[in-house]
């Protein structure tokens, strides 16, 4: 990739306020990621790990502690007010919920209509275009229109959300999970349309989720991400098939196989233990506490990302014997079931 | 007709003794001036006192005014007067409330303990006050009573905009990059002011025995203007000779006070089947106690 990123994360932290006086959850902790144009990346991880609040933290729902978001080189912390509103319109969210990121008294029509007004759409007549456009685009009968929102199915609820984020033009896209709240039937409608959607328009997307089958089918790089940092970064092949963190290797691991007969042999432990507390991370390592691999060294110091080929960087001191298949955090337990 | 139904639907959920109740108030207090048979100020000395008649359906008081169109003129004054009370209350009390559940931070919190300084003092004595302050009048009591209703609904105001706030359909909107302006008026606004005038109705019972308790005391209401409140301290020192005429005020402001009562209830308790009995309301009381022993053993 020569060109230039489109979205660059560059050592930014999200820390918030915890319930223990003086005390902070570093939900985001020096992350730095890249977006070129026109591709999906995948961003995936336990539950609790982060991956929402970077998402939240990129588009300014949450505010960074430090560090700093580049959209095509602007850097948008050092805008305020209407500037900020007006570049960072090109980063959009897709929330999971469809249910609630849609106003219940506005119809489908007055909900994209205001999307258009907000980016600056002055004629009416334009704007009625768009809107029939975009309701084409994400395979909505133009009848639905006149419908209020709460009439709608979820997965309509998803198309007209993500009809209304396309309606200002965005660079970028972030999806927080953008189909685990649909049925499962609806699911693949919804995600083919999305990725048939970001193919034609060019969009670069930051894919969050937790479905690690759907992210390696849609994204070309993936990000793995344990207790607010990136442990792991490759493309899609490269970590699917030869993971080189503990940690991703116990996640890839742990997703269940469709094929009853691998799905029996499959090895390794599914994953130990809970998350630890991320507002007291533990020392050195943040996965050691539950990595089959760790070593006294583990706890020193937090293990500098290696790079394994280009383009895979791993955050653990095994990596290169983890990458080599020398090692491997999944035979120390073999599965004990039948 | 269509656009009707779901209105229809809506209020054939509530209780119907208090529906016709406060139906039958608001129908006489807007058209009172052309339903009132005779003037209600007009005396007539050799009228005094009567009991009902063809002329006087109600008979007439001490001074011989006719009775039965001074409750009907009275129900408009009490309209008018808890309607501008509660219209008062509530601009101040959605404004100050939104703002804070806007904003957060210090002003959330500047406001709120406002707000917790005119809740800790009761309703009347701060009307009182500012009735001390001022004098009495019409405009006084409504401002004074105002000023005394608007935490209450700053209160509430301020917990729904907090809760439309968090909703990712608001943040959807920051993403898009809507300005402040357009996510106060065109989304937060609207829901709370939505959701707040239906505790307005709860409030219009405690309201209108304000206004009544004040013009009671003299200090609201003056006569010669009927108000139910007013008649009620007329008629008092005639009570061993003539009960009536302090009966039907009391009957009519205490049938106003309980239907909007009940009315308020049965919406914050969503949804008592109709017709109201006295058993359903019973258990539909016992079921919400519940809920908070639930709670409480979890």
């Amino acid at each position: 990739m020569t060109q230039a990123p489109v979205l660059k994360v560059e050592d930014l932290q999200t820390r918030f306020k915890s319930v223990q006086r003086g005390k902070f959850v570093h939900a985001v902790d020096d992350v730095s990621i890249e977006l070129y144009p026109g591709e999906i990346v995948g961003l995936v991880g336990e539950s609790g790990c982060g991956k929402s609040t970077l998402g939240r933290t990129i588009v300014g729902l949450e505010k960074a502690s430090s560090g700093r978001v580049l959209l095509d080189g602007v850097d948008l912390s050092a805008l305020s007010g209407a500037a900020l509103r007006d570049s960072r319109r090109a980063l959009q969210y897709v929330f999971q919920d469809p249910y609630s990121s849609l106003n219940d008294r506005q119809t489908v029509g007055e909900a994209i209509d205001e999307a258009l007004v907000i980016a600056g759409t002055r004629s009416p007549e334009e704007r009625d275009r768009r809107t029939k456009e975009l309701l084409d685009q994400v395979g909505l009968a133009s009848a639905v229109r006149d419908r209020h929102t709460r009439e709608l199915s979820g997965g309509q609820r998803q198309r007209v959300a993500i009809a209304r984020s396309l309606a200002v033009n965005p660079r970028v896209l972030i999806c927080d999970e953008p189909v685990s709240a649909l049925d499962l039937s609806i699911r693949a409608q919804v995600m083919n349309l999305f990725l048939r959607l970001q193919k034609d328009l060019g969009v670069a997307c930051l894919f969050i989720a937790h479905d690690l089958a759907l992210v390696r089918q849609a994204a070309s790089r993936v990000y793995v991400m344990y207790l607010g940092r990136i442990v792991e970064h490759g493309s899609s092949k490269e970590l699917y098939d030869r993971p080189s963190h503990p940690y991703s290797q116990m996640l890839l691991a742990s997703a269940p196989e469709v094929d009853p007969r691998i799905e029996k042999h499959r090895r390794g432990p599914l994953m130990i233990g809970e998350v630890p507390s991320p507002t007291n991370p533990p020392s050195g390592c943040r996965f050691r506490t539950r990595c089959p691999l760790a070593v006294d060294d583990c706890a020193k110091a937090l293990p500098p990302s290696r790079v394994l080929s280009p383009g895979h960087t791993a955050a653990c001191t095994f990596a290169a014997d983890l990458h080599r298949g020398n090692r491997t955090a999944l035979v120390q337990q073999e599965m004990s079931a039948p | 007709m269509n656009m009707l139904n779901p209105i229809f639907a809506r209020l054939n959920k509530m209780p119907r003794a208090a529906l016709i109740t406060i139906g039958l108030f608001v129908a006489l207090g807007t058209f009172a001036p052309w339903l009132a048979p005779q003037d209600p100020s007009t005396q007539s000395l050799l009228d005094a006192g009567l009991g009902p008649s063809a002329a006087h359906w109600l008979g007439t008081d001490h001074l011989g005014r006719d009775t039965f169109s001074r409750l009907i003129i009275a129900a408009n004054t009490s309209l008018v007067s808890v309607g501008s009370v509660l219209g008062v209350a509530m601009t101040i009390g959605i404004l100050l409330g939104t703002i804070a559940g806007y904003h957060r931070g210090w002003v959330d919190d500047l406001l709120m303990r406002v707000v917790d300084v005119g809740l800790s003092i009761p309703s009347l004595i701060i009307s009182l006050a500012v009735i001390g302050i001022v004098g009495p009048g019409y405009w006084t009591m409504v401002l004074a009573l105002a000023l005394a209703w608007w935490p209450m609904s700053g209160r509430i105001s301020r917990a729904v905009a907090v809760s439309i706030m968090s909703k990712p359909h608001i943040e959807a909107l920051r993403v898009l990059g809507a300005s402040p302006w357009r996510i106060y008026f065109g989304h937060l606004l609207p829901g709370t002011i939505g959701a707040v005038m239906v505790y307005a109705t709860a409030d219009a019972g405690t309201a209108a025995l304000a206004v009544a308790t004040l013009s009671f005391l003299g200090l609201g209401i003056q006569p010669p203007t009927p108000e139910w409140g007013q008649m009620l301290v007329d008629a008092l020192p005639y009570l061993e000779s003539d009960p009536r005429q302090v009966l039907l005020p009391g009957l009519a402001l205490t049938a106003a006070v309980i239907g909007f009562n009940t009315l308020g209830e049965s919406i914050a308790l969503n949804r008592i089947p109709k017709p109201l009995t006295r058993r359903m309301l019973a258990i539909r009381r016992a079921e919400v106690a519940s809920w908070g022993k639930e709670n409480s053993d979890a």
